[in-house]
């Protein structure tokens, strides 16, 4: 890898400086696609979230080092539209099916992108990211994930894990000298805190939080589902999955550490509210523990008392020593199939993702850059509240995230978390987790239930 | 009644207009220059088909707005039609009734049917019944107070759906809604006591639906009781007050008399209230967390969600559609036939 690192850099380089030369205007176009080279007058980005002033910023920066970056699109106007996470698939959907104000360049979340492409939403990208300087840098799991049978769709631009977000005063007080590495541990220090702090909760457990159930299920040596012979065989009726499940059930029904109303709920509440979630809970100290990513503080609300004792530890896995593995989250780019400017738009992908420039976007918004280079650095194991999730992102899982049907039998059949709703209501343990595997293993094949 | 008396005006010349009957045989020369152009107007005329002459305009709006599209979605419902057919990245395919069978083959279509149901069973009885008290009582109110009751109960008609389901969402918040903290402080016998706090109105399907209830029913009862004081202000008062001086009670004299006047009104009442019941979208979608609880879903929200959330596929959600109009189709139909019997015998 290391011999061929260099040479592979060089000609990225030759092309770039080509490219720098004025040279786009040439037929010899590097991309495999027909769109035109021809400098486009306007570019479409969609991003996701809301457009806070750092990512205003960061965006106005990355725009002019594009017009810097070829004299050729020194004079094309960059449109950024931020689409709300809970509108994404919609909003991607009318684009595709009316062909009308569709983006050139969008963010998708790392598990989109696997069903997107398989909806021929994104431009067929091989050529492109073979030649590009930064491939062999990237976290090459984080690759596979955009790739199916060859194929490259996108290309990964950020990323991160889940932990558990703690206080250390919190832990401190209740006479917590080490932090949790097994499950009994786990509930043992929740009840402690809670006991310590009267009116809170100890540890945040919502429905629709498939990340953080993956890690108890992943922690008991259970699977979700393995690809076996080319088709999807779910795993949720394993003894370790099941132990898994109803670990995370029981924090609420026996264990009572988290609160009815994380029922139903996503981590930052219910599905299109703003407020009332685990996230701003454990912000405002009525919630002891809750798991999310190092991104949440970016969620939580001004009002947030404890900050300077904010801090984070991996997910334990049932008997320890170890963490469980995580589910690694996080956002890719891609080129939009239907865009009449393909080379361009690569151009601008390749300057929002180049190390330094997604380097510093994760950092300003709580997630690790894709490259091994920036990840083995050692800047992030050394902060307090970054430490916990560095160590969990050396052990993060993909499968099934890479599954072309993933992302509808999470995000829309909801199989997960309509089990775990279920659960935590009462419903009988064994015939609903059955029907959930069924509905799981149906949906990953067929891409719907029936 | 006038026109009994004073006869047809201008019926006594047979030339005085172009619409008098045509019902003898016009002599060969009245046809005169006159006749070829007016070929279709004379077929008209022959065959008797001015009635549908005039239907025609309105049949064509009809047909082009309701009917074209409905038969766009019995085509739609045959086909495996999604975003790939409509990328092209996938070939359309008639898939005869599959579309119809993974539906009803679904356990949450049943589920969402069900609690379609209920809701309707439930919240229909009670607009009707709120409805028409609110709107006897306006009818027996003095003017002012007329008028401020039957504004305080257009404002809940006029609030939008959205706005009036986010209000009741922060009601009933389990952190700071003011419905959780009063349950709170009620004494038990009022069934109020400390499990309310922080009580979630929306973590299953029945607390999600008893706050759905309130809320439709606050938006709905308006219509109703407006409706109904219009029905009211038709009777002649002479009817009430003889009824009244032959000593029948209040309770009486809804069942003898008003009832059976506004029987017209009442039932277009229920009718309505049933289709817009069944059909509750905008309230559902966002009491319930949107898309987030499929266990609570009802009809609308399962067919959106089938339809159009990833993958989509519109080929399921006309299915869906047409199977959602049939049951309405069934549950009204009964109700029209007996109508407009009862209409005939009377």
């Amino acid at each position: 890898m290391r011999l061929r690192k260099t040479p592979a850099a060089i000609a990225a380089l030759g092309a770039a400086a080509l490219a720098i030369a004025g040279c786009s205007s040439g037929g010899s176009s590097t991309t495999g696609s027909s769109s035109s080279s021809a400098a486009p007058a306007q570019l479409t980005v969609w991003r996701m979230g809301s457009s806070t002033p750092a990512q205003v910023t960061w965006m106005n920066s990355v725009i002019s080092q594009f017009h810097k970056s070829d004299p050729a699109y020194a004079k094309t106007k960059v449109k950024v539209v931020f689409v709300p996470w809970t509108n994404r698939t919609q909003d991607w959907t009318n684009a595709l099916s009316s062909g009308k104000n569709a983006p050139d360049i969008t963010e998708l979340g790392n598990t989109d992108t696997p069903t997107e492409a398989s909806l021929g939403m994104l431009a067929n990208i091989t050529t492109n990211v073979n030649s590009w300087t930064n491939k062999s840098n990237v976290v090459s799991g984080m690759l596979a994930n955009d790739t199916q049978s060859g194929t490259i769709y996108a290309v990964p631009w950020f990323g991160g894990v889940r932990g558990i977000w703690y206080r250390t005063d919190q832990f401190k007080a209740a006479g917590i000298t080490s932090t949790p590495t097994t499950w009994a541990d786990l509930v043992a220090d929740a009840k402690k805190l809670m006991a310590k702090n009267p009116g809170t909760y100890g540890l945040g457990a919502p429905t629709y939080d498939t990340p953080a159930v993956a890690s108890f299920i992943w922690g008991a040596g259970g699977q979700i589902a393995t690809q076996q012979g080319g088709k999807w065989v779910a795993q949720l009726t394993s003894p370790q999955s099941e132990a898994g499940i109803k670990f995370y059930v029981d924090l609420f029904r026996t264990d009572k550490v988290s609160p009815s109303k994380y029922i139903g709920q996503t981590e930052l509440g219910n599905v299109g509210a703003t407020s009332g979630g685990a996230n701003e809970d454990f912000a405002l100290g009525k919630l002891d523990m809750y798991i999310d990513g190092p991104w949440a503080s970016g969620t939580f609300p001004a009002n947030a008392v404890g900050k300077s004792s904010w801090a984070s530890f991996p997910i334990p896995s049932e008997n320890g020593p170890n963490p469980a593995p995580v589910f690694s989250g996080g956002s890719d780019l891609a080129v939009w199939s239907g865009s009449k400017f393909k080379t361009a738009a690569w151009k601008l992908v390749q300057v929002m993702d180049s190390v330094p420039n997604s380097t510093s976007f994760a950092n300003s918004q709580g997630f690790f850059p894709p490259y091994t280079s920036q990840l083995n650095g050692g800047t992030y194991s050394s902060s307090q509240l970054l430490s916990g999730f560095a160590k969990a992102a050396t052990n993060s899982q993909i499968a099934p995230l890479n599954a072309k049907n993933w992302a509808t039998a999470d995000a829309t059949d909801l199989v997960i978390p309509t089990m775990m709703k279920q659960l935590m209501n009462g419903a009988d343990f064994t015939s609903t987790v059955t029907a959930a595997n069924t509905k799981l293993q149906n949906v990953l094949n067929n891409g719907s239930q029936g | 009644m006038v026109r009994t008396v004073s006869g047809p005006p201008g019926r006594g010349a047979g030339s005085s207009g172009p619409a008098s009957p045509a019902a003898r045989p016009a002599p060969r020369g009245a046809l005169g220059p006159r006749g070829r152009p007016g070929g279709v107007a004379s077929f008209i005329r022959r065959h008797r088909l001015t009635p549908y002459a005039l239907l025609l305009p309105s049949a064509a709006a009809i047909g082009l707005l309701l009917f074209w599209p409905t038969i766009q979605i019995a085509e739609l419902s045959l086909q495996n039609y999604g975003l790939p057919q409509v990328t092209g990245v996938a070939p359309t395919q008639w898939v005869g009734g599959a579309n119809f069978s993974a539906i009803l083959s679904d356990p949450e279509f049943w589920l969402s049917l069900r609690i379609s149901l209920i809701f309707a069973v439930v919240v229909v009885p009670l607009t009707l019944l709120i409805g028409t008290a609110v709107g006897l009582l306006l009818n027996r109110l003095g003017r002012r107070m007329a008028t401020f009751v039957s504004s305080a109960a257009m404002l809940a008609w006029a609030t939008p759906a959205v706005s009036a389901s986010v209000i009741f969402i922060w009601l009933t918040d389990p952190d700071g809604g003011i419905v959780d903290w009063a349950l709170a402080k009620m004494p038990s016998w009022l069934g109020g006591g400390a499990h309310w706090a922080g009580f979630s109105w929306t973590n299953s399907a029945l607390p999600a639906y008893t706050l759905l209830t309130v809320l439709v029913v606050w938006q709905g009862f308006p219509f109703v009781a407006v409706s109904v004081l219009a029905g009211l202000k038709t009777i002649p008062a002479e009817l009430h007050e003889s009824a009244r001086v032959d000593g029948g009670g209040a309770w009486r004299i809804f069942w003898r008399i008003t009832y059976p006047l506004l029987k017209p009104i009442f039932l277009v009442l229920l009718l309505l209230s049933i289709i817009w019941d069944f059909g509750v979208f905008t309230q559902a979608y966002l009491v319930t967390g949107e898309l987030g609880n499929r266990d609570e879903y009802n009809l609308g929200i399962y067919a959106y969600d089938r339809a159009f959330t990833l993958p989509p596929s519109y080929g399921v959600g006309s299915a869906l559609a047409l199977i959602l109009t049939v049951i309405l189709l069934i549950i009204t139909i009964g109700y029209v036939r007996a109508s407009v019997r009862q209409g005939a015998v009377q």
